[in-house]
């Protein structure tokens, strides 16, 4: 499990800028709903958005911190 | 055959191919369970294959398509994500011409 804030700050480590709302939909800390928005996504396709956050909370996925997530990312103007 | 020959051929062969958990009639996990409910809703013919049955499709098709999880959906051979990109994609009315122009339906308006 991770929470709220660790979650966050672990997207952020990638994406200084990024707008984080981070909702835990099972009350165990491990399944979020996650919209993120930030200038980085500039020029990126909707595939390739989500694959940079991916890598971000690829270490978290793979220690089991984090079992599930859906995601919503959007380009910050 | 490889597994990633399998997996070419199976996206050949299919329309809409979904890689999930389980299968069309008992998916192992919710995000599988959703991608089925998103396609039932279109009316057109797709495919699930359980690739938590198969370790080595499972990480042929992580490395084939640079992403981590499951379920994996591509639509006439092209890599589409899953429900989060396709349902974006469902808002703005771009998969319905997707899917009908995948399916030859054509609408012809004057």
């Amino acid at each position: 499990m991770i929470d709220q804030t660790a979650l966050v700050a672990l997207i952020r480590t990638a994406l200084p800028d990024a707008e984080v709302e981070a909702t835990d939909l099972t009350g165990t800390m491990d399944h979020y709903d996650i919209k993120i928005r930030s200038r980085a996504f500039a020029g990126k396709s909707l595939l390739d958005q989500h694959r940079l956050i991916y890598g971000v909370l690829e270490p978290a996925r793979q220690d089991g911190r984090i079992h599930a997530i859906q995601l919503k990312t959007e380009i910050l103007n | 055959m490889t597994a990633e020959e399998t997996i070419e051929q199976e996206v050949a062969e299919n329309t809409i191919i979904v890689y999930g958990k389980g299968t069309k009639e008992q998916p192992l996990c919710g995000f599988t369970y959703e991608t089925i409910e998103f396609f039932n809703k279109y009316g057109y013919p797709f495919t699930v294959v359980n690739a938590l049955a198969d370790p080595e499709k499972r990480e042929a098709l992580t490395k084939m398509t640079n992403w981590p999880t499951l379920p994996k959906v591509f639509i006439k051979g092209k890599f589409y994500g899953d429900t989060d990109i396709l349902g974006p994609m469902e808002e703005s009315g771009e998969l319905k011409t997707l899917l009908d122009e995948a399916f030859g339906k054509k609408t012809l308006s004057l």
